[in-house]
C-alpha cells in the first residue's frame, strides 16, 4: 500500500514537473539587418526551439543558425560565412533567461501580459546580457511569446566590409515567437 | 583625284568603348548575384537521398562529420511523420526517433506551404529540402536536425 501510494505520489510529481515546463521545436526567429542601402540581409528561421517554465520563469531559445533561410543565395553565403556569423564554427545561437516580472504573469489564468525578459544572448561565440519587454499570452494551456529587441553585431565580433559599407544594419531587429504547448 | 582615307577610331575611343562594355557586363552581373533567389527545390536534383532514422542515427554517431556531409546539400529523407507542428502561420513537419526523441524538421518553402497543410501525423512521406545541419539540442537534451526550403518529393 505505501508502495502504491509513493508511486502514485511520484507520478504526479514527475506530472506537475512537466507541466510547468512547455517547449516547441518550431518557434520563429525573423533577422532583419536591411537599410536604405540594401534590402537584402533579411531572413527567417522557423526551427528555433523554445522552452518556458511557467513556475521558475526561466526562458530559453536555441537555434541552428544555418536555418536562418534568406530570399538570395549570396546574401545566405555572405551571413554564414567567415566574415559574419562563421556558422561552420559557430552553429547554434542561443538565449537562456528570465521572466524578471514573474509575479505580473499568471499562467494559470488566461490574457495577455507584458513580461520583462533578461538573460544572456550567445551569437558568433560570443554571449551577452540582453534586456528586452515581450508578450506573453495565456490560452488554456498553450503559452504564445514574442518580443522584440535589437542587438549591436560588433558586440558579438560580427564585422565586414558590408556591414563597414553601410549595406548591413550594424544593430539588425530580432523578432521571436513561439507557441509552446 | 585625290582619295579620302577613312580614319578608324582611336585608341582613345577604342579604350573607352571597353570601358563601357565591361561596365555593362560587371553590373549586369551585379545585378544578377543580388536578385537572384532560390530555385524551386522541387525542380532542384537532390545530392543525397536517406531515410529517416538512418539520417537522426548518422548524426547521433557524430554531428561535425555529418554536418560536413549534409550541410547546405539538396537531401531527400523517407520517412514516417512524427507531428505537424504550427510554426507563426505555417506548419512544419517533423519525423522522429521514438527511441531518443532526435528529429529532423522540415520547414517549407513558400510555394510549397500548401502541401505541408495537407501532410498528417503517420503519413509516410518523401520531404525534398535544403539540409541545414544538426546540433545536440541543450534544452532538449537530443540531437536536432533543420532543414529549409522545403517541397514534397514527388
Amino acid at each position: 500500500m505505501k508502495k502504491t501510494i509513493l508511486f502514485i505520489a511520484l507520478v504526479a510529481a514527475t506530472g506537475s514537473i512537466f507541466a510547468q515546463k512547455k517547449t516547441t521545436t518550431s518557434g520563429t526567429i525573423n533577422f532583419d539587418a536591411t537599410t536604405s542601402k540594401d534590402a537584402l540581409p533579411k531572413a527567417e528561421n522557423k526551427t528555433a526551439i523554445a522552452a518556458i517554465d511557467t513556475k521558475k520563469g526561466t526562458i530559453a531559445f536555441e537555434a541552428i543558425v544555418k536555418n536562418f533561410a534568406f530570399t538570395n543565395p549570396k546574401m545566405q553565403e555572405h551571413f554564414n560565412g567567415a566574415t559574419w556569423m562563421d556558422s561552420e564554427k559557430f552553429p547554434t545561437a542561443t538565449f537562456k533567461g528570465n521572466i524578471t516580472n514573474l509575479a505580473a504573469v499568471d499562467f494559470k489564468k488566461d490574457g495577455t501580459y507584458n513580461a520583462e525578459v533578461a538573460g544572456d544572448l550567445t551569437i558568433h561565440g560570443v554571449t551577452k546580457p540582453v534586456k528586452t519587454t515581450g508578450k506573453i499570452i495565456v490560452a488554456g494551456k498553450a503559452v504564445s511569446t514574442s518580443a522584440e529587441f535589437s542587438i549591436k553585431l560588433e558586440d558579438y565580433g560580427v564585422n565586414g566590409p558590408a556591414i563597414a559599407a553601410g549595406k548591413v544594419s550594424t544593430e539588425p531587429k530580432i523578432s521571436i515567437s513561439a507557441g509552446l504547448q | 583625284m585625290e582619295s579620302v582615307k577613312k580614319k578608324g577610331p582611336s585608341v582613345l575611343q577604342k579604350i573607352l568603348v571597353l570601358i563601357i562594355i565591361l561596365l555593362v557586363l560587371g553590373g549586369g552581373a551585379i545585378w544578377y548575384i543580388f536578385n537572384e533567389k532560390f530555385s524551386d527545390t522541387a525542380k532542384t536534383k537532390s545530392d543525397y537521398i536517406i531515410k529517416a532514422l538512418d539520417l537522426i542515427h548518422e548524426f547521433e554517431k557524430n554531428d561535425s562529420l555529418s554536418n560536413r556531409k549534409y550541410s547546405e546539400k539538396i537531401v531527400v529523407v523517407n520517412g514516417m511523420v512524427s507531428e505537424v507542428e504550427a510554426a507563426d502561420t505555417t506548419v512544419n513537419i517533423k519525423m522522429a526517433d521514438t527511441t531518443s526523441g532526435s528529429y529532423i524538421i522540415f520547414a517549407f518553402q513558400q510555394q510549397h506551404m500548401a502541401e505541408a497543410r495537407n501532410i498528417k501525423q503517420g503519413d509516410q512521406v518523401s520531404i525534398k529540402g535544403s539540409c541545414s545541419g544538426g546540433a545536440y539540442s541543450e534544452i532538449l537534451e537530443m540531437e536536432f536536425i533543420t532543414f529549409k526550403r522545403c517541397a514534397l518529393n514527388k
